[in-house]
C-alpha cells in the first residue's frame, strides 16, 4: 500500500506528471507573453508539448568522442532529482507528500543536481562549445548558489524550523513572509533567474555566442528529457518560493464552494514566473564575470543584511 | 595553454559564412585569424559578360542589404564613361531611394546588435520599425529591397504626389520611436555593461587601418563621401555628418542609429526640394572606351566601382571593393585582450556584409601579375 | 526603472503587429511587383521582351508569343516596360511555390 501511493506520488500527483504538465504549461504561457510583450503573435500556449513529443520522435545521436555513459544518464538524473523535489514541496496542503524534519536542506541539495547534472553533460559532449558552457555554468552556479542558501536559511530562522511543512503553518498564521523579509524576498527572486538561466543570466546557455552551451550536443529524446528536467526545474523552483515567502497551498472556501489549497499554489507559482518572464524580457545578456560581481556585491549584501536583522 | 575556438563558417553568430579562427588562453583572446572566400560567388568575371543593362541587375545582387548604394556606384561609373549626365528630378529621387535603403540597413544592424547581446525585445522592436521603412519602399517602386529604381541615365518610376503624405507619416513614426531607442540604448545598465568599452577602435589604429563608414566615425574620423565627394543630390542638400569619439561598441551604435534620424531629414528636405523634369535620358547601349572609378557612401562606408571599358556593349573589366572587405582588418585590434564573450558583438559592430566581400584575387609573386580567379579555376586548383 | 519597461508593458495592451498568414494577408501597394503575364491578344511578338530580360527568363513557344520561366524570372519589371502595346503586366501573384521548378511557367 506504502509502495502504491509513494508511486502514485512520484509518477502522477505531485511527481512526474503534474509537475512536467504544469512545467511546460507555465513555459508555453511565458513564451506567449513574452511575445505580446514584443508586441508579435508567438506561438501557441501548448508549443512546448507539441515540441516535447517531436523530439521524442527525433534521431538519438551521441558523438563518437563523447563520454556515453556520462552523456546519456545526464538528463534522466536531473530529471529523477527534479520529481524528487516536487514530491518535498507542499502543494496541496501544508503537508508535502515525503515529509523528514530537516526536508530544506535536502531541497537545496537536490536542486543543485540539475544543475551538476547538466554541467556534466557537457563537459563529456566532446565540444568546445560544450566545454566553454559548462565552465561557465561552474563560475554561475558559484555566484547565485551562496544568496539562494542564505535566503532559505533566513526563512528558516524566521520561523525556528528547517522544516517547510512548519513554514507554511507559520505564514497561515501570521501572514507572508514577503512581507517581514523583503529583501529575502527580493535576493531569492534575482538568484532564481540565475538558476533558471534565464536573461539576465542565461551566460552558460548563450545562443548567439557559443551554440547551445551545454546543451549544444543533445538531441532527440535526450534533449527532450533535458528540456522536461528544465520545466520541472522551474516550476520547482518557483513553487519553493511560493510555499517560503508567499503562503504556499492555502484553502479558501468562495462562496460556500470549497477550493483546495493547489490552485491558490498554482496561481502564486504563475505570478512569480510571470514576474520573472517581465525581468527576462527587458535586460540584455551579461557576461560571466559582471554577473558574478553583481551576485557578490550587491545581492550577496542584501541577503546577508537580512540574515543578520532576523539573527539579530 | 592555447586553445582554439572556431567562430564559423556556420556559427549563429554570423549571418553569412566567414571563418574567424580565436585563439584563447581561459576567456582571454590572445590572437585571431580571419579567413574569408566563402561566399565567393565569380561575380566580377559574370560582369564582364553582360552588357551594362544586364549588368546593372546583377550588381545590385551583390548585397541583399545595400543594393541601392551598388547600383548608384555601378551608375556612378558607368554614367562617367558613357559621358552621359542624369536629370535633376533622377538625382533627388535616387537620393531619396539610397537614404530610405540606409534607414533601413541601420535599423537592421541595431537590431542584430541587440540580437547578439541577448536584448531579444529590442531586436523585435528594433525590425518592427523598420518595416514601416519596407512598406514605403514597396509602395513607392514596388519592392522591399531589390527595388531596382534606377536605371541608366536616371530612374525608372516616379513620386507621385499621392504618395507623399503615406512617406511623411511614415517617417515621423519612425523617428519619434528611433529617438525613444536612442535614449534606451544610451542609458540601459545591461547595454552600457556589455557595450561600452567593449571592442575599442582608437582614432588612429582607425585611419592606419583604413576603416570606412560608420565603424571609423565612430572612433572619430571625420569622413562621409556624400559631403566630401558629392554624387546624386547630396551638393544641395544640407546634413550634418554624426561622428563620436569613443570608438567602443556602443559609439557605433549610436552613430548609427543618429544616422537614421539625419536621413529622415534629408527625406523631408529631398522631397520638398524636387525640382520637375523628365525621369531619365536615353542610353543608347554602348559606350567608348575609357576607365571610371565610381564611389559612394554605402551603407557600410565607402563602395568602389571601377570600370575599364574597350569599348562596346559590354565593360572588358569591373572591379568591386566593398565596405566591409575595408573594415574586417579592424576586426583584430577590436578583438584582441578580450574575451570571448564579446566576440559576436565586436563582430556584428562593424557590420558586416560577408556576402559583399569575397572577390578573390590571387598574386603571382614571381611574376608580379595579378588576376581575379573564377569558380572553375578554383576548383581547378583545389584538386 | 529601465526605460524600455513601459514599452513592454503597454505592447501587452495593444494588437500585435504581426499578422497570422496565412489566414489574414496584408494588403499589397500598386506598383507591387510579381507575376508577368501576357495578354496574347494584344501581343506582336516582337520579341523586345525577351532581348531585354536581365536573366535571359523569357522565351517564345510555338505561336511565336513569350514563355516566362519563373525559376529565373528576377520580377524587375523591364519586360513590361519595354512592350509597346503594354500587354504584359506584373501581377500581384507572389505565391509560386511548386514541387517542380520546370514547370513553373507563366504565359
Amino acid at each position: 500500500m506504502e509502495v502504491l501511493s509513494f508511486l502514485l506520488a512520484y509518477f502522477v500527483f505531485p511527481g512526474l506528471l503534474f509537475a512536467s504538465v504544469f512545467g511546460l504549461l507555465f513555459m508555453g504561457i511565458d513564451r506567449k507573453v513574452t511575445a505580446h510583450m514584443q508586441h508579435r503573435i508567438g506561438p501557441p500556449v501548448w508549443q512546448e508539448f507539441i515540441d516535447f513529443g517531436k523530439l521524442l520522435g527525433k534521431e538519438d545521436i551521441t558523438p563518437a568522442a563523447a563520454q556515453g555513459v556520462v552523456f546519456t544518464l545526464a538528463p534522466l538524473i536531473a530529471m529523477g532529482a527534479a520529481i524528487t523535489v516536487m514530491l518535498l514541496l507542499p502543494i496541496n496542503s501544508a503537508q508535502p507528500a515525503l515529509t523528514s524534519a530537516a526536508d530544506l536542506i535536502v531541497i537545496i541539495y537536490l536542486l543543485n543536481i540539475p544543475a551538476i547534472c547538466v554541467m556534466l553533460g557537457g563537459y563529456s559532449s566532446a565540444s568546445p562549445f560544450g566545454a566553454v558552457g559548462a565552465s561557465r555554468y561552474v563560475v554561475q552556479l558559484f555566484s547565485y548558489e551562496l544568496i539562494f542558501i542564505v535566503t532559505v536559511l533566513t526563512a528558516a530562522v524566521k520561523v525556528g524550523s528547517l522544516s517547510i511543512g512548519d513554514i507554511i503553518t507559520y505564514q497561515a498564521h501570521n501572514g507572508w513572509l514577503a512581507f517581514k523579509l523583503p529583501l529575502a524576498t527580493a535576493a531569492i527572486v534575482v538568484a532564481a533567474q540565475a538558476k533558471l538561466l534565464r536573461v539576465p543570466f542565461d551566460i552558460p546557455e548563450a545562443e548567439s555566442e557559443i551554440v547551445h552551451g551545454p546543451f549544444t550536443e543533445y538531441s532527440g529524446p535526450k534533449l527532450g528529457l533535458m528540456r522536461l528536467a528544465y520545466a520541472i526545474e522551474l516550476f520547482a523552483v518557483a513553487g519553493l518560493i511560493t510555499a517560503l515567502f508567499f503562503g504556499g497551498p492555502v484553502a479558501h472556501t468562495i462562496a460556500g464552494v470549497q477550493i483546495p489549497g493547489v490552485v491558490s499554489f498554482l496561481i502564486k507559482t504563475f505570478a512569480i514566473v510571470l514576474f520573472t518572464t517581465n525581468i527576462r524580457n527587458i535586460a540584455a545578456r551579461l557576461r560571466i564575470d559582471q554577473a558574478m560581481k553583481f551576485f557578490w556585491t550587491i545581492i550577496a549584501l542584501i541577503a546577508i543584511v537580512n540574515l543578520i536583522i532576523v539573527v539579530l | 595553454m592555447s586553445f582554439v575556438v572556431p567562430i564559423g563558417p556556420q556559427h549563429p553568430a554570423l549571418e553569412e559564412p566567414e571563418h574567424f579562427r580565436i585563439e584563447v588562453k581561459g576567456e582571454e583572446i590572445v590572437d585571431v585569424d580571419i579567413r574569408l572566400g566563402y561566399v565567393h560567388r565569380g561575380i566580377e568575371e559574370a560582369l564582364s559578360k553582360r552588357t551594362y543593362m544586364h549588368g546593372l541587375f546583377l550588381a545590385q545582387r551583390v548585397c541583399g542589404i545595400c543594393p541601392v548604394s551598388h547600383s548608384l556606384t555601378f551608375l556612378r561609373a558607368v554614367e562617367e564613361v558613357a559621358g552621359i549626365e542624369c536629370p535633376d528630378r533622377a538625382r533627388y529621387i535616387r537620393t531619396i531611394g539610397a537614404e530610405l535603403e540606409r534607414i533601413h540597413s541601420h535599423l537592421l544592424f541595431a537590431g542584430i546588435a541587440a540580437h547578439e547581446i541577448g536584448f531579444t525585445t529590442l531586436f523585435m522592436l528594433f525590425w518592427r520599425d523598420r518595416e514601416l521603412v519596407l512598406d514605403l519602399r514597396e509602395m513607392l517602386w514596388g519592392n522591399r529591397i531589390h527595388s531596382s529604381e534606377t536605371t541608366i541615365g536616371g530612374v525608372r518610376w516616379d513620386i507621385k504626389p499621392n504618395q507623399v503624405p503615406k512617406v511623411l507619416r511614415n517617417l515621423a513614426a519612425l523617428e519619434k520611436e528611433v529617438k525613444h531607442y536612442i535614449d534606451v540604448v544610451g542609458s540601459d545598465r545591461t547595454i552600457l555593461a556589455r557595450c561600452a568599452n567593449i571592442g575599442v577602435l582608437t582614432k588612429q589604429m582607425a585611419r592606419e587601418l583604413c576603416a570606412v563608414g560608420p565603424t571609423a566615425r565612430a572612433s572619430g574620423v571625420n569622413w562621409d563621401i556624400r559631403r566630401d565627394d558629392p554624387y546624386a543630390a547630396y551638393d544641395e542638400v544640407p546634413f550634418k555628418v554624426i561622428t563620436e569619439r569613443d570608438g567602443d561598441v556602443l559609439a557605433k551604435i549610436l552613430v548609427r542609429l543618429r544616422e537614421v534620424l539625419e536621413s529622415i531629414r534629408i527625406i523631408r528636405h529631398a522631397l520638398d526640394a524636387m525640382p520637375g523634369g523628365p525621369l531619365r535620358t536615353e542610353f543608347k547601349g554602348r559606350v567608348q572606351e575609357g576607365e571610371a572609378t565610381g564611389r559612394v557612401e554605402a551603407n557600410r562606408g565607402e563602395l568602389l566601382y571601377y570600370i575599364f571599358s574597350k569599348g562596346g556593349e559590354k565593360p572588358e573589366r569591373v572591379r568591386i571593393r566593398t565596405p566591409t572587405y575595408a573594415n574586417i582588418p579592424t576586426v583584430k585590434p577590436m578583438l584582441v585582450g578580450g574575451t570571448i564573450a564579446e566576440v559576436p558583438i565586436v563582430l556584428a559592430s562593424i557590420d558586416p556584409c560577408f556576402a559583399c566581400t569575397d572577390r578573390v584575387t590571387v598574386v603571382d609573386r614571381n611574376t608580379g601579375k595579378s588576376k581575379v580567379v573564377t569558380k572553375a579555376e578554383l576548383r581547378r586548383l583545389n584538386k | 526603472m529601465p526605460r524600455i519597461q513601459l514599452d513592454v508593458l503597454k505592447n501587452l495592451l495593444r494588437k500585435p503587429s504581426t499578422v497570422k498568414y496565412p489566414h489574414f494577408k496584408a494588403e499589397l501597394p500598386e506598383r507591387f511587383r510579381g507575376k508577368p503575364i501576357n495578354d496574347r491578344e494584344r501581343c506582336i511578338s516582337c520579341g523586345l521582351c525577351a532581348k531585354v530580360c536581365p536573366d535571359r527568363a523569357i522565351t517564345y513557344d510555338e505561336e511565336k508569343k513569350p514563355r516566362f520561366y519563373l525559376g529565373l524570372c528576377i520580377y524587375c519589371g523591364r519586360c513590361a516596360e519595354v512592350c509597346p502595346v503594354k500587354s504584359i503586366t506584373m501581377t500581384k501573384e507572389f505565391e509560386l511555390a511548386t514541387y517542380n521548378k520546370y514547370e513553373a511557367v507563366s504565359k
